[in-house]
């Protein structure tokens, strides 16, 4: 079990409830949490071809007495064993390099700004940033803990949805929970996301790891979000599409983000999922 | 849609895919543009801010000006762009040996604008490091809009500095010569191209907005044998001067760091008191380009206490506006404290041996500039052709060489790392390429880990453990708990044979009995460099690298040799 799941600990009740959904997420795909307390409110995340500086609001750094205690508390009541990230390198003295080797990053909404902004509809700029950066799938938690018993990966055709379809596989391979697909007909028929699907070779995959893939027929995206399941995972890729086309109509991943509260496990372009 | 696209990705139009080295060529120029702009915008700011503060140079309060400006700047820093304080070089070096030269986007405009706050109040600090910083930013983040790789935005990071340095001085010589021999650290072909042409492009873009000026012009100098005698002595004091404003303004940092104040709160207590100074000593005040330009004509006409004493001021000037947390860069301060230095050497000769005729005082106020400069950067060439450009004087092109070998030389000795790397040094973050340490900084455990070993359990008998032997190629064999699969140690080869070629032993001895258990592990999180030693200091051929108590693979010196020819070969090719 060697691939990491990076959390950075908020040591507040909201960052208890993060934590607890990243334990959960670490224990069903058989994944190490690795946790980052803070010392300082801001970071620097290298990545290929681009750095992020992370700008913590002033909750990363509550209580840094009872942070580590209660970081380790929750981990060891989940069985797991406490592995914490401390950073080797810095840019500045007061500014720590965060390695980017994970297989997964769990971040709620937001990550640098106002706690007030953690409800749907808003995810932070940091955030973005490290999903468009990262070759790892970034896990964006719901606001309080719930455990989630089933998988929803949305597809609609895209490579970064062909990326997202092949982590659902893994992750129900792995994990063993139910997976769904859901897939917007729009301007396309049905049976050209089956040849899209038939084309890529995955139609193995999609018989042997789909419970169902449902068509979503009604008009607009979030019309059909009540279909996926309250306890699901969804899985989604983004960045997929052409930007002046986000820039006017906005993106299925602000639409679906804004509207579900499930967890989010989103995959970014430069993530290559392998089954 | 399509051309919008296009747009969005440069780096699959066609004209830079036809070459790399054309693509290379053709960004420097870009990227000189943009960073001799940079430094024009610089300039220009810092010319209209003493004007606007010049009439109120004759108030008592003015002290507070400083402390005004450094604590903005501090300010501006720490809590809108949030970035430290600091002129910003050692970040660049840093992301050069590290991360392939990725620098934040923030960089290419913060340090312009905190910079200006400092100097323009008057701060004694020069804006040549921040442009540096703005450049290569510059630089950096142009190459990640053309997605280049590692290599290419490295010398991207390169051009940006040079056209930066080239266009602050009007000196294309001296900026394509700091960026590679400060900067980069490799004197390549595929470097020195696109770097020369960022510097042209650089100085350019200043001269057409600039006008065509060298900073400081000067009369012919009449340069004797027993001038060029007396460098000597002159690199020595301004080795001295080096080495004290190095030290100075370290222990001013550390001295700043234990008051218990905001960093806005001591950068304005350092602003105060270089105003305090400057009541008494207006030379130590800003970039003090009119000290150096009055000195070069030969018109300073204090005697040698002053000058001595502005010489010491202009050190603890500037100690407290970069110690205590203002924002701004040593090239200027450097050059000041250097004229005032050769100005002091000049006095005294004069005074212990008033029948020699000296050449004129300029000319050490010129060597002393070139001295201060290589002694604080440890950069012999980029002192002496920065001198050489910024004053025209070529006439001077011996005592300079004697002056910045001689002073780079005993700064060494006492200094073993330049001021811009020291902190680097101090944490093992300078890796140059092609050294051992940045080879191993570029691998890591989890790309040399080896998974081909066949794990046993500690109640296998020997016997089935021979038959295991048989199938492997291996002589390592880790040992598992049957039912938790935690690591519980090694079985070497060599440690047992006793037991191997002895059959009555073969249904007599378990593994758990000779696994050597009190094995050093190594995890994938630890640095290469610490797990070598760890493998010289035990003796170890190999080791097993475990995470959470579970046998992942094994790392060996023999895979270690393989990758580490591999990313040598990458490191020194001289392909981009």
């Amino acid at each position: 079990m060697n691939h990491q799941l990076l959390h950075i600990f908020r040591n507040s009740p909201l960052g208890r409830e993060t934590l607890l959904q990243s334990i959960y997420f670490s224990k069903q795909v058989e994944v190490s949490p690795v946790i980052y307390i803070p010392k300082s409110t801001k970071f620097l995340m290298y990545f290929e071809n681009d750095v992020v500086q992370i700008d913590l609001d002033n909750s990363y750094l509550m209580y840094p007495d009872t942070a580590l205690e209660h970081a380790t508390e929750l981990l060891e009541q989940a069985g797991i064993e406490p592995r914490f990230l401390d950073p080797k390198h810095y840019t500045a003295s007061t500014l720590p390099d965060i390695h980017t080797n994970f297989s997964y990053m769990s971040c709620p909404r937001s990550i640098s700004d106002l706690s007030s902004k953690i409800g749907l509809g808003y995810i932070g700029g940091r955030v973005r940033r490290i999903v468009k950066s990262a070759k790892f799938p970034v896990l964006i938690t719901s606001p309080v803990y719930k455990e989630w018993e089933s998988i929803a990966v949305f597809f609609g055709g895209s490579v970064n949805a062909f990326n997202a379809l092949k982590l659902g596989f893994r992750l129900c391979r792995i994990s063993g929970m139910p997976l769904d697909v859901f897939t917007l007909i729009q301007n396309n028929s049905q049976e050209s996301y089956e040849k899209l699907i038939a084309d890529k070779g995955l139609e193995t995959e999609m018989s042997r790891y789909v419970n169902n893939w449902h068509f979503l027929k009604n008009r607009t995206l979030e019309e059909n979000l009540y279909d996926v399941p309250h306890n699901a995972l969804v899985v989604l890729g983004a960045y997929g599409h052409h930007p002046l086309k986000t820039f006017v109509f906005g993106s299925k991943m602000e639409k679906i983000q804004s509207t579900i509260s499930n967890n989010l496990l989103i995959v970014g372009p430069n993530y290559t999922a392998a089954i | 849609m399509r051309i919008f696209q296009s747009w969005r990705y440069p780096a699959n139009w066609k004209i830079f895919r036809l070459d790399d080295r054309l693509l290379l060529i053709l960004v420097a120029i870009i990227v000189g543009n943009c960073s001799g702009l940079a430094s024009v915008i610089l300039n220009r700011a810092l010319m209209a801010m003493f004007n606007w503060f010049h009439h109120l140079r004759h108030y008592w309060w003015v002290f507070v000006l400083p402390a005004t400006g450094a604590a903005l700047s501090s300010l501006f820093l720490e809590k809108i762009v949030k970035e430290g304080a600091g002129h910003g070089v050692p970040e660049v070096i840093y992301s050069v040996s590290r991360y392939g030269g990725l620098l934040r986007f923030r960089s290419s405009f913060s340090r312009l604008i905190s910079s200006a706050l400092t100097i323009g109040s008057g701060g004694s600090a020069g804006p040549e490091a921040p442009v540096v910083i703005s450049g290569a930013a510059i630089g950096s983040n142009i190459a990640k809009y053309f997605s280049l790789n590692d290599r290419q935005r490295v010398t991207l990071v390169g051009c940006g500095a040079a056209g930066a340095i080239s266009s602050i001085f009007n000196a294309p010589i001296a900026g394509m010569v700091f960026a590679i021999e400060v900067i980069i650290g490799e004197w390549k072909s595929v470097h020195i191209v696109p770097i020369a042409i960022a510097s042209v492009a650089g100085t350019e873009i200043s001269r057409i907005l600039q006008g065509n000026q060298i900073p400081f012009s000067h009369r012919l100098f009449n340069i004797h044998q027993m001038d060029i005698l007396a460098c000597v002595g002159l690199a020595i004091l301004t080795a001295a001067a080096s080495i004290l404003l190095t030290r100075l303004l370290r222990s001013m940092d550390k001295i700043a760091k234990k008051v218990p104040a905001p960093l806005w709160i001591r950068a304005a207590i350092g602003g105060c008191a270089v105003g305090l100074i400057g009541l008494f000593l207006p030379e130590v005040l800003g970039k003090g380009y009119h000290v150096v330009q009055t000195t070069i004509e030969g018109a300073f006409s204090q005697g040698l206490i002053i000058v001595g004493l502005a010489t010491i001021a202009k050190i603890v000037a500037t100690a407290l506006t970069l110690g205590w947390g203002g924002s701004g860069g040593i090239f200027a301060p450097c050059l000041v404290i250097g004229c005032l230095a050769g100005l002091t050497y000049h006095h005294a000769l004069v005074l212990l041996w008033p029948s020699v005729t000296w050449v004129n005082q300029g000319c050490f106020a010129l060597l002393g500039m070139a001295g201060l400069i290589s002694g604080m950067l440890q950069a012999p060439l980029t002192g002496i052709f920065l001198i050489v450009e910024i004053t025209g004087g070529y006439e001077v092109i011996l005592p300079l060489i004697i002056v910045s070998a001689i002073t780079t030389s005993v700064c060494h000795y006492m200094e073993p790392a330049a001021y811009y790397m020291k902190d680097l040094v101090d944490y093992g973050h300078l890796l140059r390429p092609g050294t051992d340490e940045r080879v191993l900084s570029d691998l890591n455990v989890s790309e040399l880990i080896e998974k081909d070993c066949i794990a046993v359990t500690q109640n296998m008998l020997l016997r089935d453990f021979i038959k295991i032997v048989k199938k492997s190629h291996r002589n390592y064999f880790p040992v598992e708990d049957e039912e938790t699969g935690h690591f519980m140690g090694i079985i070497h080869l060599d440690d047992i044979r006793q037991y191997l070629f002895n059959p009555v032993m073969y249904d007599t001895v378990f593994l758990g009995q000779i696994m050597n258990t009190r094995v050093e592990v190594v995890n994938p999180d630890d640095d290469l460099a610490d797990v070598i030693r760890k493998m010289d200091a035990n003796y170890l051929f190999s080791m097993p690298v475990v995470v959470n108590n579970r046998f992942i693979g094994l790392i060996s010196k023999g895979s270690l040799l393989d990758q580490y020819r591999k990313e040598l070969m990458v490191q020194t090719c001289q392909s981009i």
